[in-house]
């Protein structure tokens, strides 16, 4: 099970195990539901423990971006490894219209700022 | 000093794939067979009785070339040098063809290419050697001779192709070594501001290396925490697309990473080969040269580089 803890108006999941299917499938509605019932501005789902991201991860991580970003949160996946990130680009599974952060301290400034932008704009 | 060379031949003529049956195949291709043998051990005495002769042939040929100075240059070379090839001339009239043959060749073409010398220079050098001997052959060699210089041309040139290899296989061998010492320069990550990384790029990029520059920023951005890394590529002279392929997997993966990654310094060659390449350029974020690719750096980062006012000189002491 992943917890999902609120700061503030961001919602953080992190990964501490891998998940199989099911569990990435619950995570996806978990998430997606909590984000209306907290009136979260942003997500962050940390992945920093996963050595393996395969398609059907990142087809969840897309889902989540993308149905949070209906409900009005924007998503950052954050703590991609290296490794993983080099297979990722190898088997060709791109985040391409998804925003990756180091860490959640960055994932947090990288929020921080857009809802500064989206402010001051 | 003598069973370790005897020991570096042994693994030339290994890595040369020189074994009993590529020198069978070897002879076939030079129609090389047994009747061959008889008629040379029948040259032998015409050519015994001038071997000294005809080593200067070979030789004076040489010092009438430039080419052939270092090799002339060096007196214990150039004696060893005669020694071999007077046994070589006799044993080319030997009737023994076998893997000590070869190997005696071995030795023969590693002292030429230890020597620098070059393969032009060789075979104009050897050229003249089997002229001599044709003429010697010719005017005492009877009713066979020119069959018998014919098995004598067969031979050389088995020989030639020996030499050859060696030449060629030493002069690659040097440029493996380059390769291993450019491969080996390392491509160092530095810190260059606070969350900053700067990748300078020099030489070629293999596939090899390719992985070693994925591996290394990867791992820098990790542990600096960098959020943009700025890949300087203006020291590289060629990027082919295997390397650019890689290099976007690396720029992708950096992404995923949550870090950004500025590609510099493409020089016009490499920027048209990439676009001839076809290679989808838009993933690249490309500027055109370092200072340019620092700066936008700087922007994404935030920081804002001011000059204080009267300040521009160098302040002595």
């Amino acid at each position: 099970m992943v917890p999902v803890l609120k700061f503030g108006d961001v919602l953080v999941a992190s990964i501490l195990a891998a998940l199989s299917d099911e569990d990435l499938d619950e995570l996806r509605c978990e998430v997606v539901e909590s984000v209306g019932r907290f009136r979260a501005r942003g997500v962050i789902i940390d992945v920093t423990a996963l050595d393996v991201l395969d398609s059907f991860a990142t087809r969840t991580l897309r889902g989540i971006a993308h149905a949070a970003q209906l409900r009005g949160a924007d998503t950052i996946v954050v703590g991609i490894q290296p490794d993983v990130a080099v297979a990722m680009v190898q088997l060709g599974l791109g985040l391409e219209d998804i925003t990756t952060a180091l860490d959640v301290e960055d994932g947090m400034t990288l929020l921080d700022e857009r809802r500064r932008s989206r402010h001051g704009s | 000093m003598e069973p370790a060379r005897h020991a570096t031949e042994q693994t030339l003529m290994r890595e040369l794939g020189l074994d009993t049956q590529n020198i069978d195949r070897r002879k076939r291709h030079f129609t090389f067979g047994p009747d061959d043998v008889v008629k040379l051990v029948a040259l032998r005495p015409i050519v015994a009785a001038h071997a000294a002769e005809l080593v200067d042939v070979f030789f004076d040929q040489l010092v009438a070339i430039d080419e052939a100075k270092t090799l002339l240059s060096n007196h214990e070379l150039t004696d060893r040098a005669r020694t071999m090839k007077r046994e070589h001339l006799l044993a080319m009239v030997g009737g023994t063809y076998d893997a000590s043959y070869v190997e005696q060749r071995l030795r023969l073409g590693l002292l030429y290419a230890r020597a620098g010398l070059d393969t032009r220079v060789f075979l104009g050098a050897f050229q003249a050697l089997v002229r001599s001997v044709g003429v010697r052959v010719m005017r005492e060699g009877g009713a066979e001779a020119f069959d018998r210089f014919t098995s004598f041309e067969k031979l050389a040139f088995f020989d030639v192709s020996i030499i050859l290899d060696v030449l060629v296989y030493e002069r690659e061998r040097t440029i493996r070594q380059q390769q291993e010492a450019i491969r080996e320069l390392s491509t160092p990550v530095l810190q260059l501001r606070n969350r900053l990384l700067l990748l300078p790029i020099i030489g070629v990029i293999d596939t090899h290396r390719a992985q070693l520059i994925t591996d290394g920023l990867l791992r820098s951005i990790r542990a600096n925490r960098a959020r943009v890394a700025v890949m300087d590529v203006t020291g590289v002279a060629t990027i082919d697309s295997k390397v650019a392929h890689h290099l976007l997997q690396t720029v992708s993966a950096a992404r995923l990473m949550g870090a950004h990654v500025i590609v510099t310094g493409l020089s016009s060659d490499v920027a048209q080969s990439l676009v001839a390449i076809g290679l989808d350029v838009g993933r690249f974020n490309t500027v055109g040269d370092l200072q340019g690719g620092l700066e936008e750096a700087e922007r994404i980062l935030g920081f804002e580089i001011v000059q204080r006012q009267g300040d521009h000189g160098v302040r002595v002491g």
